[in-house]
């Protein structure tokens, strides 16, 4: 190793230790905060087994889970974002504004709102993104995941499947149109134990593929003959980058809905503090986990005890981030 | 993998398209091995994407490009990477990428799944350091560099890859005179190494002077094949380009100079 290349790890390393420290921070508040205030110390000590018996229900039994959703969500989504947008070579590719949350969330609500389909609401995410996605795929031709065919292909999908579920929640009993809310705005609020499950088991899979292809992924971000050039099988590995994808993002809106931006700020912040020409995996996971659950406890804090869908502080809140990284003069993150 | 091994590149009634235009029909050619090959031609003339079908970047609507005698959409992509290297002209690399990052992609082909950096990659890496003498420019990022840097920089990415066969797309276009002859320099460095090198070039002097072997294309045929000396004819000038000249000897060099171009009426 030259002193060049230990040098430009650490800066990953670093950024990456930054990251989970935040990460931890936020953890540490969201579990803090609430209608009942508990002291740091004292969250510590509940999540330990110690401490007394209402801190320890409050901290075990109504928080965690909730925060343990919001980082695997967070994480999930942040890390679909970065594939898909070093696939396509383009920063708007991500699931969210390819249609890919729109279209899970049109299966999900489908399935609350009862029309005959036996599936469970998550599974339904589940298959509408795969749907999503094979769409666009199928749409954007020979091009595949490259030029704007794609994105544009998805951005159709996208409003189609929005039109679709408003159409349905339009013609249902407010009783049903009420329980497919959540899935809508992308909140943290309806999440259920085997969702969790299955988006942990799901993050954990596509990050240990992801990390396997890390070497073969990078060269993706050289031109098509470059690639090829250096041995790459384009093909097979674009369609194992956008399966693992839609396996991330399916999985995470099963738990939060379309919850939008974060597919897109996480890893924009993860390219901007990692070293260059890597794909930042980690740091889009852990900048992904970090923004979802902070937004997600302010949203859950600030009117309180009203509470504001996550999907909404992060539109607030990620706008302006998105306008000052696509405005600002030096734009260095894709190429 | 054997250095020393013969390595053959040919095409074999190679014919290549674009969609439904066809570029060119019915190719045959061999590459010489360790000598530079120059492929001239007008713009739009086919170099290009001949060159592209060779480095198996372009698929043949028929025929063949053989390596070492097998087809070479028949083997697995990475092995060939392991004999051939290219220089695209597209070479855009990711903004902040530096020069040390950019030679070691080179040994990609090399690398196992989760294998690491070993001593023939840092041989490998070093050797290419060497070649494009880019020691004080390891630590910089390639958008800072000056056209000329950047260039042996790729080419010096390609020569990490140690292949006996390289094949360079306007490695010079878009560079002064002087950074023009420092790359052509470096491939002659590098052909003297015993590699096979094919390279499109678009200055017939040029290609006259740096090439060992030229292949004078048109309309998607190949005019005439050769030595420069052989190739590189007033008729041939006129039958490319158009246009009249004279030629002379390079005193020095002994290579065909173009004097008195004008335009044929």
């Amino acid at each position: 190793m030259t002193r060049t290349a230990l040098f430009s790890n650490r800066r990953t390393v670093i950024a990456n230790t930054v990251l989970l420290l935040a990460m931890l921070t936020v953890v540490l508040a969201s579990l803090a905060m609430g209608t009942l205030h508990i002291p740091p110390d004292q969250v510590v000590h509940a999540l330990l087994g110690q401490g007394d018996p209402l801190t320890r229900m409050v901290v075990h039994d109504l928080r965690l889970q909730r925060s343990i959703a919001g980082l695997a969500s967070g994480a999930a989504l942040a890390v679909a974002g970065c594939v898909m947008q070093s696939l396509a070579r383009n920063r708007l590719a991500t699931p969210g504004i390819i249609g890919i949350d729109n279209a899970a969330t049109a299966f999900a609500v489908a399935s609350v709102v009862g029309t005959g389909i036996a599936l469970a609401p998550s599974t339904m995410a589940l298959v509408g993104a795969a749907t999503a996605t094979a769409l666009a795929f199928g749409l954007a031709g020979a091009n595949g995941t490259r030029g704007y065919r794609f994105i544009i292909a998805g951005l159709g999908i996208g409003a189609i499947a929005g039109a679709i579920t408003q159409l349905m929640l339009s013609q249902v009993a407010i009783d049903d149109a009420n329980a497919a809310y959540p899935w809508t705005v992308g909140s943290l609020n309806s999440r259920d134990r085997t969702s969790i499950l299955i988006l942990s088991a799901g993050l954990l899979t596509g990050y240990l593929c992801l990390q396997a292809l890390a070497r073969s992924l990078n060269a993706l971000q050289f031109s098509d003959p470059v690639a090829v050039a250096l041995g790459i099988r384009l093909r097979t590995l674009r369609v194992i980058g956008l399966s693992l994808s839609v396996l991330l993002t399916g999985c995470a809106v099963a738990v939060c809905g379309p919850v939008g931006l974060i597919a897109l700020i996480a890893p924009e912040l993860a390219r901007t503090v990692c070293r260059p020409g890597r794909m930042p995996i980690t740091a889009s996971a852990l900048a992904g986990a970090t923004l979802m659950l902070a937004a997600d406890t302010i949203g859950r804090t600030l009117f309180s005890p009203l509470e504001v869908p996550v999907g909404v502080i992060t539109a607030i809140l990620g706008s302006p981030y998105l306008l000052w990284i696509l405005l600002r003069p030096a734009n260095r993150s894709m190429r | 993998m054997n250095q020393n091994a013969v390595h053959t590149l040919a095409a074999e009634q190679l014919s290549l398209a674009h969609g439904k235009t066809v570029i060119s029909e019915g190719l045959d050619l061999t590459l010489p091995t360790s000598k530079v090959t120059a492929i001239v031609g007008p713009n739009g003339c086919g170099k290009s994407t001949l060159l592209n079908g060779l480095a198996r970047i372009h698929k043949p609507s028929a025929g063949s490009v053989l390596l070492n005698g097998r087809d070479i959409h028949t083997l697995p992509t990475r092995t060939v990477a392991q004999r051939l290297a290219l220089l695209p002209q597209d070479n855009t690399a990711p903004e902040g990428l530096t020069v040390s990052d950019l030679i070691r992609f080179g040994r990609q082909p090399h690398q196992g799944w989760l294998s690491a950096w070993n001593h023939d990659d840092q041989q490998a890496f070093e050797t290419a350091v060497t070649a494009g003498d880019l020691e004080d420019l390891l630590d910089r990022p390639l958008d800072t560099l000056s056209g000329g840097q950047r260039q042996r920089a790729w080419i010096a990415m390609a020569v990490a890859q140690q292949t006996p066969l390289l094949l360079l797309d306007e490695p010079t276009s878009a560079l002064d005179l002087g950074h023009q002859i420092e790359v052509f320099e470096l491939i002659r460095t590098l052909s003297g190494q015993g590699k096979t090198i094919a390279m499109v070039v678009h200055d017939l002097a040029s290609a006259s002077r740096y090439a060992d072997h030229m292949i004078a294309m048109k309309g998607g045929r190949v005019l005439r094949e050769g030595s420069p000396r052989q190739v590189v004819t007033p008729e041939l000038v006129r039958d490319l380009y158009g246009i009249h000249c004279d030629l002379i000897e390079d005193p020095a060099t002994g290579s065909p100079l173009l004097v008195n171009v004008r335009r044929a009426h």
